[in-house]
């Protein structure tokens, strides 16, 4: 279809994307972390934190080998990743653990978005996505069985941040 | 053209693969005819191109054939860069290959260059240089193996960009044996700008632009 993106531009919004939301998700963590390092909940957030590092680190190695420029929103994912993660976190445990659900459900589906798109073109990437996904719903239960429903005003407070990080993904593809 | 089979990507590549071919024709010419339409025209039937070729494959004319010109150079100096080895060498001296090897791609057409660079430099055509320049820019930190994926790769980009473009024009007037002038030239200004260790802390920096507006802004990275 015209307007729609070339195989090149899909693979490097694919990719700029990926990195950027990985970086937003370690970040997320670190601000968790600042707060709740010492809780009870701190191992479990270290553990995913660890698995997003993992992450990054594979978007990373992958955007030179493929020449694409990073966002040049990265400085504002910086701190808006940190200030999400401390933020949620300020309210309680069960309020962080229901920002990871929020921003994992909407990473679950951007994810299976990226690899319906990528399809046969690009196996090994398609393949990276779908490994990825299944991580971040595994994120998405640790966080559902540590008590994310029972945050205060669970509906509203994930709603924001499902519209916050949907505008995220969107302006990462693009700037 | 056989346009039936062919993916995308193929019929990309006949069309850069003649366009090339078109180029390497014409730079040699440049220097007495000028960069003309006509005289791309002439480089093109005498590569053994169709009539109306030239036309066809750079419909907005000479800037098309200029920026194509910056691409190859571009590409030239990443084939270049590949044949040595320099994965030993320090960030700096590898950027200042690359740089060379850049220029040296058009060493034997100078005028050529000059005269490019002339219409470049007219106002309706400052943009696309800009833009080939900073093409050209990426191209060399990634022939020198950048590997940022922060926003330093925007400071990298930008910090490159005048040194390269002095060392082009310092070039243009550079009369010493196989430039060795503009070699050194090129090393006092990345030594001005990419200064190992100050480059790295520098970058880093300004990789946090909360850190533009004093050093004392949130230390939030620890």
């Amino acid at each position: 279809m015209p307007g729609d993106p070339t195989k090149d531009q899909l693979v490097q919004r694919v990719l700029r994307v990926d990195q950027a939301g990985e970086y937003g998700a370690v970040r997320i963590y670190e601000g968790q972390l600042a707060v709740l390092g010492r809780s009870p909940v701190g191992p479990v957030i270290r553990q995913m934190a660890e698995g997003e590092r993992e992450h990054l680190a594979t978007f990373n190695a992958l955007l030179p080998q493929r020449r694409v420029r990073p966002t040049l929103l990265h400085p504002f994912w910086h701190v808006a990743g940190y200030a999400l993660g401390a933020g949620t976190a300020l309210l309680g445990a069960r309020a962080a653990m229901a920002c990871t659900v929020a921003v994992e459900e909407v990473i679950d589906g951007h994810y299976a978005r990226q690899v319906a798109a990528l399809g046969e073109d690009e196996p090994e990437l398609r393949d990276l996505c779908e490994r990825t996904r299944q991580e971040e719903v595994e994120h998405r239960d640790i966080s559902l069985d540590h008590g994310a429903a029972g945050a205060p005003a669970y509906k509203a407070l994930t709603g924001v941040i499902k519209a916050g990080s949907r505008a995220a993904i969107w302006l990462s593809e693009r700037i | 053209m056989n346009s039936e089979a062919m993916t995308v990507e193929e019929a990309d590549g006949e069309v850069r693969a003649a366009r090339d071919a078109i180029l390497e024709a014409v730079l040699p010419q440049v220097a007495f005819d000028g960069w003309t339409m006509k005289t791309v025209a002439a480089a093109a039937s005498a590569a053994g191109q169709p009539a109306g070729a030239a036309e066809r494959l750079f419909p907005q004319g000479v800037i098309d054939v200029l920026s194509h010109l910056s691409d190859l150079s571009d590409r030239k100096m990443l084939a270049a860069m590949a044949e040595r080895e320099v994965d030993a060498a320090g960030m700096s001296d590898r950027i200042a290959m690359a740089v060379r090897l850049r220029i040296e791609a058009n060493a034997p057409h100078k005028e050529a260059v000059r005269r490019a660079l002339s219409f470049l430099a007219l106002p309706q055509n400052t943009r696309v240089a800009a833009k080939n320049t900073l093409r050209t820019v990426d191209a060399l930190w990634y022939a020198a193996g950048d590997i940022a994926t922060d926003f330093s790769y925007y400071t990298k980009r930008g910090l490159l960009a005048p040194v390269y473009v002095a060392t082009v024009l310092y070039w243009l007037d550079d009369d010493s044996e196989d430039f060795v002038d503009t070699w050194s030239f090129l090393a006092r200004r990345l030594d001005n700008v990419l200064q190992i260790p100050r480059l790295s802390g520098r970058l880093r920096a300004m990789a946090n632009p909360l850190s533009w507006f004093g050093r004392h802004g949130p230390r939030w990275t620890a």
